[in-house]
């Protein structure tokens, strides 16, 4: 008990100096998820209409095949993606393993069933009434596409949500193509909270374990709030 | 038509808009930096990657040495940490220009195959058997191999305060740990692994080997840098410091620029050569000792006898 | 305006209408009833172009609206539709109201004016504002009502709009559909399972029965002069006697089981028929003290039961055949009817309307 809470005064005091080392850590964090949620954002969201609103062999299938991905192991992934730009590996010329990129990829290919798939799930969700409604007001395809996506907006944006929390949050694909390097450049350095965590932890070093934990719980659940805001509006 | 009603919804969540344009301005500025990092030109700083493993890392040494190397060279030091067993995968793959591990038998097969050359020996120390104070095995200060075996006996006859507690993992330790088993006449996965409850893989680095160990009250095998650091919260003290077969020898390699033409072989010759080099020598005897009281390594420049290899290795710079 | 000819609609080979074929004339109001499951809904949504029918046509002022793709959206266009369960946008009023406005690209001034005049009429002035998702069911479908209308169409159809509302509300959809009938020319289409509804406000009905149109006529058509028995017994006529027609002393009666009864029209002997008698038009008096004016039929019979209904009574009696008429308290009370009194019932040949049974 005692540890915990000399652990937690450690902690409170990293985050209120601003411990140069432990910011770097939480900046990169939220640049990796955010830039793989963004881009995961932009692929999936199309995507998931476009297969929502498609019609073709197989529609089902598909999307019970993005359902049962999204219990994807993240780990799994991570060594995916490690053996491919492994530098024996068909994009290893590329020489992206151990960089932010690659975590950036690796973060992006994670999220991007749970996006697609809760894009459709929220595309669903839409009332069958309103979309007779729309196309009897006369709406065009594109104008049709158009209104049930934005009548879905809030479950599309928690789509996005969930998304950013399940990159945030993941620390084996992290390590196996980060390698959790602590350079002297911000740049080029691929450690993040989870890994630091990972790292922390292992050492023993419990009151900087505790700190990373703290921050990380305050962003994923941050972003949460704020979304949530915004749905209330 | 639609133009204004978007340009309303804008101007209503404009904070939210302006924290996430921020946002990706900064990511863009980043990401443009890595862009160029990743392709070093003869203007921008070389980047040397280096796989290590825990038991090192974890010491702080390299995150010592590294800021001397990195101004002395204009580099920067990547260092990947991972079990052996993970890091020679790296070297395999030629995934880092650098290795540094400490498990010799798997460095000479290493070497053959190709993935490796000129290794170098720039640092040595010793494992230990750490353990509970009461010692419920008696086994303080015998011979390592002889402790392993009465630890085993004791345990294999049913004394429930006996424990062992393995690395498990594929890490230089654990290799060492196996060589002790093999030496006291032990057929390691026949009469050690899985033989009863005394012995206990925990698949875990040093450090968190070590709290297990100390959570049981239990013996295990550490590298001295790590039982060092963590000293100061275990209950465990050290039992067996003495033997042959505990030296523990750490070596730096590059990896063979002739199977992964692209490796910074350059670059990695110069971090070999700075390891063995005299004043970084001098700085490694003396690492540790205003922390812990002792120094966490000798440096291999005068030992190569003692550690058995040969005077090029610990003296000769890689041409 | 509207000519369905054989339209057949199947889902999954079940097969849900069977050959509809009727007109509706431009600017009446024409009601589509039937019980629930009659494909009404399937009926509309099939002129609206929200499906295609199996087979038969639909023709909107001449021109076969499922033949043609490219004007499908123009055609549908002019038409506007209101569905039974009240479903807005998750947006403000007034941007519901002016989804159809923006599809066709007007402009924000003209939105603006156009979405304030269709609050006016359906009465939801200065709710422009509110969310529409926060309004009760009735003023969500008053908001459907202004969506639909404010697109100017010239064909509106509303599916069971009235079905899930209070009765408040659904005096207000009904005011509301009359007065948009009346003031702008507007050809109504509505289908409800109330065929009181469809009495009150339709000038003419389609009764859709078993996958097709049973008849359609004017309310006081459908409501006295069935065109079959199926739709008598929606109606809402409680006396139906099945007989064969017989030929008597030179005129033609029916032959009910026993009981003889004789009608205005028939059909030649042989036939088989349903009689169709309104309860308005029975009169029930006891056995001894009844004098029937000759002419009328006068069947003796018992009385079976008395059932309460509001401020009345129905009375049934078993005069061979079943009859029941309805009467108030009162009269019960002063004829002293009850179950087992014997009376007389009288009615006169005119008020039986015959109906082929087949």
């Amino acid at each position: 008990m005692y540890e915990i809470i000399e652990g937690f005064l450690e902690a409170a005091r990293l985050i209120v100096t601003l411990d140069a080392d432990v910011m770097a850590i939480a900046l990169r964090s939220i640049l990796i998820s955010l830039t793989a949620t963004v881009i995961g954002t932009l692929v999936a969201v199309p995507l998931g209409a476009a297969i929502y609103f498609g019609s073709f062999p197989g529609r089902k299938g598909l999307i019970n095949l993005i359902q049962t991905l999204y219990a994807l192991p993240t780990v799994v992934v991570g060594l995916l993606i490690f053996l491919l730009i492994s530098r024996v590996g068909p994009f290893g010329f590329m020489r992206l393993l151990f960089t932010p990129t690659a975590m950036v990829i690796a973060q992006t290919v994670l999220i991007l069933p749970i996006m697609t798939g809760l894009t459709i799930s929220a595309l669903s969700g839409v009332d069958p009434v309103l979309r007779d409604a729309l196309r009897s007001l006369g709406a065009t395809r594109l104008q049709f596409f158009g209104n049930v996506m934005k009548e879905a907006r809030f479950a599309i944006l928690a789509a996005v949500a969930v998304g950013f929390g399940r990159a945030i949050s993941e620390v084996g694909a992290a390590i196996l193509v980060g390698g959790n390097i602590m350079a002297s450049s911000f740049a080029s350095s691929t450690r993040v909270l989870t890994t630091a965590i990972s790292l922390e932890t292992s050492m023993g070093n419990i009151s900087e374990s505790i700190a990373l934990g703290i921050i990380l719980l305050v962003i994923a659940l941050g972003v949460n709030l704020v979304i949530t805001a915004i749905q209330h509006r | 038509m639609h133009v204004s009603r978007y340009i309303n919804l804008i101007i209503m969540h404009r904070r939210i808009i302006f924290a996430v344009a921020t946002i990706m301005v900064a990511l863009m500025l980043i990401c443009g930096c890595t862009g160029t990092t990743t392709d070093p030109t003869p203007v921008e700083k070389q980047q040397l990657r280096i796989a290590t493993t825990t038991s090192l890392y974890d010491t702080k040494l390299l995150d010592h040495l590294t800021p001397i190397f990195e101004e002395k060279y204009n580099a920067e030091v990547l260092v990947v940490s991972a079990g052996t067993g993970k890091a020679l995968e790296y070297g395999q793959r030629g995934d880092v220009d650098v290795m540094m591990v400490h498990d010799r038998a798997r460095e000479d097969a290493f070497l053959a195959d190709g993935y490796g050359q000129n290794r170098r020996v720039f640092a040595y120390n010793y494992f230990v058997l750490v353990g509970p104070e009461s010692d419920p095995a008696a086994v303080k200060d015998m011979a390592p191999e002889k402790a392993f075996a009465a630890i085993r006996e004791k345990g294999m006859a049913g004394d429930a305060s006996v424990i062992f507690v393995s690395r498990g993992d594929a890490s230089g330790t654990h290799s060492k740990e196996k060589a002790i088993w093999k030496a006291a006449e032990l057929n390691y996965s026949a009469d050690v692994q899985g033989s009863g409850d005394w012995y206990q893989e925990a698949g875990t680095g040093m450090g968190a080997t070590l709290e297990m160990a100390n959570e049981k009250q239990a013996y295990t095998l550490s590298d001295i840098g790590t039982y060092l650091a963590y000293k100061g919260d275990l209950d465990l003290v050290t039992i067996v410091d003495e033997g042959d077969i505990l030296l523990n020898v750490y070596c730096a390699m590059q990896i063979s620029p002739e199977k992964f033409p692209d490796i910074n072989s350059t670059v990695a010759k110069d971090w070999v050569n700075f390891l063995i080099s005299d004043d970084v020598q001098k700085e490694i005897a003396s690492f540790g000792v205003d922390k812990y009281g002792q120094p966490l390594f000798y440096a291999a420049q005068d030992d190569w006898e003692k550690i058995g290899v040969t005077e090029a290795e610990v003296k000769n710079p890689i041409a | 305006m509207i000519e369905l000819v054989d339209v057949r609609k199947e889902f999954d080979g079940k097969s849900v209408l069977a050959g509809v074929t009727g007109r509706i004339e431009q600017g009446e109001i024409f009601a589509v009833i039937g019980p629930s499951g009659s494909g009404k809904s399937t009926l509309l949504r099939l002129i609206d172009l929200l499906d295609t029918p199996t087979g038969g046509t639909i023709r909107v002022k001449g021109i076969d609206i499922h033949a043609e793709r490219e004007k499908s959206l123009a055609i549908r266009r002019m038409m506007g539709m209101v569905f039974q369960k009240p479903a807005v946008f998750n947006t403000t009023v007034s941007e519901n109201i002016a989804v159809g406005l923006r599809f066709r690209g007007a402009d924000g001034g003209r939105i603006r004016e156009k979405v304030e005049e269709a609050l006016d009429m359906v009465g939801l002035a200065g709710y422009g504002e509110r969310r529409a998702r926060t309004l009760s069911g009735g003023e969500m479908q008053r908001v459907a009502l202004a969506r639909a209308m404010v697109i100017e169409p010239e064909i509106l159809l509303l599916d069971e709009p009235t079905a899930n509302l209070d009765p408040v509300s659904v005096e207000k959809i009904e005011e509301l559909v009359v007065r948009i009938n009346r003031d702008l020319g507007t050809t109504i289409i509505f289908s409800t399972h109330d065929m009181y509804q469809g009495q009150r406000l339709a000038h003419r009905i389609g009764v859709l029965m078993k996958g097709g149109f049973s008849q359609v006529g004017t309310p006081r058509e459908v409501f006295t002069l069935p065109a079959t028995r199926e739709v008598a017994r929606f109606v809402g006529i409680e006396n139906i006697i099945d007989g064969v027609v017989v030929g008597e002393n030179g005129a033609s009666v029916v032959d009910a089981g026993g009981v003889r009864v004789r009608a205005g029209w028939l059909p030649g002997p042989g036939e088989e028929v349903s009689l169709c008698i309104r309860s308005e038009d029975l009169r029930i008096a006891p056995a001894d003290a009844a004098r029937t004016p000759p002419g009328r039929n006068a069947l003796p019979g018992v009385v079976t039961a008395v059932v309460p209904r509001g401020p009345f009574s129905r009375v049934a009696v078993d005069c061979g055949v079943p009859l029941s008429s309805v009467l108030t308290w009162k009269r019960v009370d002063d004829l002293d009817l009850r179950e087992g009194s014997r009376v007389v019932v009288s009615f006169s040949p005119e008020s039986v309307h015959a109906v082929r049974r087949d």
